[in-house]
């Protein structure tokens, strides 16, 4: 395994930053949770440890037996896609189903109001 | 109908000009119900509208949940308030009111848990398009190889739930097109379903939810939820 540097791999060190950076700013300032940080931390890294060693990525390519080494990050990339975007559908779901419930709530809760404040203020008016 | 047993649910989007019409008729027919108007976060006059009705209660949802979370309101207010039964009439003018009885002596008679308000059981109400009743025999097939089940009009909404079903269908209720998940659902807590046959109306105005468009989209969800909903253990 050798250090070696050339366009690519500087770019993609360099983009592995940005998002390492961007994650960490995001977290910071309180718009992305710690829980979902995690991943985009894991996937940051793992572009780094790529860029920077290359011959990790043909030692992967040769490990899964695939000749085109960059293919098989490209699909262990994917991969990686696939699985953060049902994470997220899974959350949507999540959240969806609390909103209902907190909607339904708030709509009955408007209603028992409604109805004590008729019944404080004497029945009749509105 | 003993006063203060029932509740009648009306989920009502965007129904201004069928709402009071609505109301009118129900008060016409069923005198000893109570009736709750769930405004599903309707941008016209239909809360409004509904609220000029005297001592009809109107549940405001701040925004649009679809017809299963608005239906599910009126379980959960139901539950909460001690209702022997429920009734769902939609707010656009279709279910006709003085079916309701149809529906109780069905329950009565069958000792069921829901009854459904079925067009094809015996027909003598108005004919849907050759879509919407391809659906309806899919959906048929579906309910006697999954559950055995005898169901001729699962999409109907206008149906009677007596208490264990509005406990139940309180706690889990489908959130979009959730008729036919319902049977399944209400089947696999062991209560029992039955069908009585009613008329309905021709949609006064308004449009349906189901459009040309979306009706693939609408036979594949509803497939799968209705598969899921077998396949469920827990719940």
């Amino acid at each position: 395994m050798h250090m070696h540097i050339d366009k690519i791999h500087l770019l993609g060190a360099i983009f592995s930053f940005v998002i390492l950076a961007a994650v960490f700013v995001l977290v910071r300032e309180r718009h992305l949770q710690e829980k979902y940080s995690l991943v985009w931390f894991l996937i940051g890294f793992f572009i780094l440890v790529m860029s920077v060693f290359e011959g990790l990525m043909d030692w992967f390519g040769d490990f899964i037996g695939v000749y085109y080494a960059p293919s098989a990050f490209f699909g262990l990339l994917i991969a990686c896609a696939y699985l953060l975007l049902l994470n997220m559908s899974v959350s949507i779901s999540h959240l969806k189903t609390h909103n209902r419930a907190l909607s339904q709530e708030l709509g009955l809760a408007k209603l028992r109001l409604e109805e004590l404040e008729e019944k404080v203020n004497g029945s009749g008016h509105d | 109908m003993e006063k203060g047993k029932t509740l009648i649910v009306i989920p009502a989007y965007n129904e201004q000009n069928n709402i009071r019409g609505v109301i009118g008729d129900i008060r016409a027919s069923l005198p000893g119900a109570d009736i709750l108007v769930v405004n599903d976060g309707s941008v016209d006059a239909t809360a409004r509208n509904a609220r000029q009705a005297c001592g009809v209660k109107v549940v405001d949802l701040p925004c649009n949940l679809g017809i299963g979370g608005a239906v599910q309101t009126g379980f959960k207010y139901a539950r909460d308030h001690g209702y022997d039964y429920m009734v769902q009439i939609d707010g656009d003018g279709q279910h006709l009111p003085g079916e309701v009885t149809r529906l109780a002596a069905a329950m009565a008679a069958a000792g069921s848990d829901m009854v459904i308000g079925s067009r094809f059981l015996d027909i003598r109400s108005f004919r849907t398009s050759w879509q919407r009743r391809l659906g309806i025999i899919i959906f048929r097939c579906l309910f006697r190889l999954l559950l055995g089940l005898r169901i001729t009009d699962s999409t109907s909404g206008f149906r009677l739930y007596n208490r264990k079903s509005i406990e139940v269908l309180a706690r889990f209720y489908p959130s979009d097109y959730p008729e036919p998940d319902a049977i399944v659902l209400l089947h696999k807590h062991g209560l029992a379903i039955s069908e009585a046959g009613v008329a309905m109306r021709a949609r006064e105005s308004g449009r349906s939810s189901i459009t040309a468009i979306k009706s693939p989209y609408y036979m594949a969800k509803v497939t799968l939820s209705i598969i899921f909903a077998c396949l469920r253990t827990r719940w």
